[in-house]
């Protein structure tokens, strides 16, 4: 029963750190108010003050904790899969291909909410791309097949999105362009935020479905069909919905990066490596990180700061921290 | 831990049965093994002893001729092959998961099954323990304790002592017969004379093949053919060497 509750308790911990920071990140600013003013406004009732600040946070704070859980469950699941500990969302070259994808529309003179769904299908479209040629090629190891197709994937996409920068108005278009490919959480409508909420709910009950079966191809896909797991088909699903859910935050933020690498591995320490609770506890410290970084981009300054720069700078640094003392702990 | 239900008890049979990979060939193999024994396959490196056991173990399909065997089949990796930080409980349990198509974790039932698993082999102390903190030789008891508790009718050992010491080693290899005591069909592909010595029979990979009780096959003569060079020291077999 001990363990049980042992599992349980980071997670519910996390769960309410995450909910205070929502509520703080939807009570601080230019009009503050209170948490009770705040439920009052949510039906619809309570002052004004109340009702704009939330209409005016609730798209940003929902995109940042949205774009933080499923860039950590996509992290979580290909560092699982990859058995590498540096797997990240861009490994699938979803995230370059989401960028090209938004770049193409913005050239093509589409609206914004297009521009997002082109984003979204790019991603779709060189993960897809990505998963094929690995699966073309028959010799070797699987996952370093996988690899090297993510890495040409990329680079593929990268340069479209270079002829998109060349070829791109510097006055109208560049300045959206630029925006983009550095992050926000502070762009996307409210529609906008719900649409990607449902895509990556449903990866996420996609992923913790599979739980214990990705324990088990993170053995190597050898053991898991010993094991009797259907391997290959298993590691497709989770490879194509991790690609969903980077695809579906993408679209909404732009690139934010280190997010899906760090927050796993803060998880692991917390939780262990087991998925049912690395899963979830991943997607609660992304969000987390995000609320954070979120309230970090508005706090100096009228300007916002880009929250992929904000990612790298904090990001960076407490990934090497992590890592270090990781290092230490596991000799 | 009960043993093996007495319906997944089964012979395991290859006729004329061709394995190999790319351009390599190894056979044919004629295997006629009843439940419960113990088959040493010896050969030196290259010589195709992972392959068949991948084959064996249906992960590879044979090129040529038929084999039926006792299904599940459960694969135990050499030693250092499987890393993973799961708890040793977890990991253990994870035979069990291609039981249920749809439950996302081990239930209640898959963990006590893990646990007596454990028990059984004399290692129930390390449950809570991640694995990857263990060592060789008590990994590969983890590992086995999955195979039990995976409930595999035939367990297919990859150099199950390799890399151990002594007193792990023999731990190993008395687990392995405990598996074969409740009905499991071994097969273990090793370099380790004296753990073959120990097996029911033994198939040396030469060409042709050969087949026989332990005792009986493993010569100083029959060795040096399979090694290709005489060996200084024979443990095993049947007579002094000189």
């Amino acid at each position: 029963m001990s363990r049980a509750l042992k599992a349980v308790v980071p997670l519910f911990a996390a769960l309410l750190a995450v909910t205070g920071l929502a509520l703080g990140a939807l009570m601080l600013g230019p009009l503050p108010t209170s948490p009770a003013a705040l439920l009052a406004a949510a039906a619809g009732a309570g002052d004004s003050t109340a009702q704009l600040a939330l209409s005016l946070r609730l798209p940003a704070v929902l995109t940042a904790v949205v774009v933080g859980a499923g860039l950590a469950l996509a992290g979580a699941t290909l560092q699982a899969l990859f058995r590498n500990p540096l797997a990240s969302p861009d490994l699938l070259g979803v995230s370059s291909g989401a960028a090209a994808g938004a770049a193409l529309a913005l050239l093509a003179g589409l609206a914004p909410w297009a521009m997002q769904g082109a984003a979204f299908l790019g991603g779709i479209a060189s993960g897809t791309l990505t998963l094929a040629a690995a699966a073309a090629v028959r010799s070797g190891d699987p996952r370093l097949a996988l690899i090297l197709c993510g890495v040409v994937v990329g680079a593929l996409a990268a340069a479209l999105l270079g002829l998109a920068l060349l070829a791109a108005d510097p006055y109208t278009e560049l300045p959206t362009l630029t925006w983009w490919l550095l992050g926000a959480f502070s762009r996307a409508t409210l529609a906008e935020a719900v649409v990607a909420l449902g895509l990556t709910s449903a990866a996420a009950a996609v992923l913790l479905t599979l739980g214990a079966r990705l324990d088990a191809l993170a053995l190597g896909e050898d053991q898991a069909r010993a094991l009797g797991l259907p391997a290959r088909t298993l590691r497709l699903l989770a490879l194509a919905t991790a690609a969903l859910a980077t695809s579906a935050v993408v679209s909404i933020s732009g690139l934010v990066g280190w997010i899906g690498l760090l927050a796993p591995h803060a998880a692991r320490l917390l939780v262990g490596e087991t998925a049912a609770r690395l899963l979830p506890m991943s997607a609660l410290l992304g969000a987390a990180v995000a609320l954070i970084v979120g309230q970090l981009a508005r706090a100096f300054g009228p300007a916002e700061i880009p929250v992929g720069l904000l990612t790298a700078l904090v990001g960076a640094p407490a990934f090497l921290a992590l890592f270090i003392s990781r290092a230490g702990r596991r000799p | 831990m009960s043993g093996l239900r007495a319906d997944m008890r089964a012979h395991m049979r290859a006729r004329g049965l061709v394995v190999g990979r790319g351009a390599f060939r190894l056979g044919p193999l004629e295997l006629d093994l009843p439940p419960g024994r113990r088959l040493a396959v010896l050969g030196p490196n290259g010589a195709g002893k992972s392959t068949l056991l991948r084959t064996l173990a249906g992960l590879t399909p044979a090129l040529d001729g038929t084999l039926s065997a006792p299904r599940p089949a459960a694969l135990l990796p050499p030693p250092g092959e499987v890393e993973a930080a799961f708890p040793v409980r977890h990991m253990v349990a994870l035979g069990r998961i291609g039981r249920s198509p749809f439950a996302p974790g081990p239930s209640r039932a898959d963990l006590a099954a893990a646990e007596a698993a454990l028990d059984r082999l004399g290692v129930a102390d390390l449950a809570d323990r991640p694995f990857d903190r263990l060592s060789s030789g008590q990994r590969q008891l983890v590992l086995i304790a999955r195979t039990a508790a995976q409930g595999g009718a035939l367990v297919l050992a990859d150099e199950p002592t390799a890399t151990l010491d002594p007193v792990h080693a023999a731990r190993v290899a008395a687990a392995l017969d405990a598996l074969a005591g409740e009905g499991a069909l071994v097969v273990i592909a090793t370099h380790d004379l004296a753990l073959a010595a120990r097996q029911d029979a033994v198939l040396l990979l030469t060409d042709p093949p050969r087949t026989g009780p332990a005792g009986q096959i493993l010569t100083p003569a029959a060795l040096a053919a399979l090694y290709g060079a005489p060996l200084a020291v024979c443990p095993g077999c049947g007579r002094p060497h000189g």
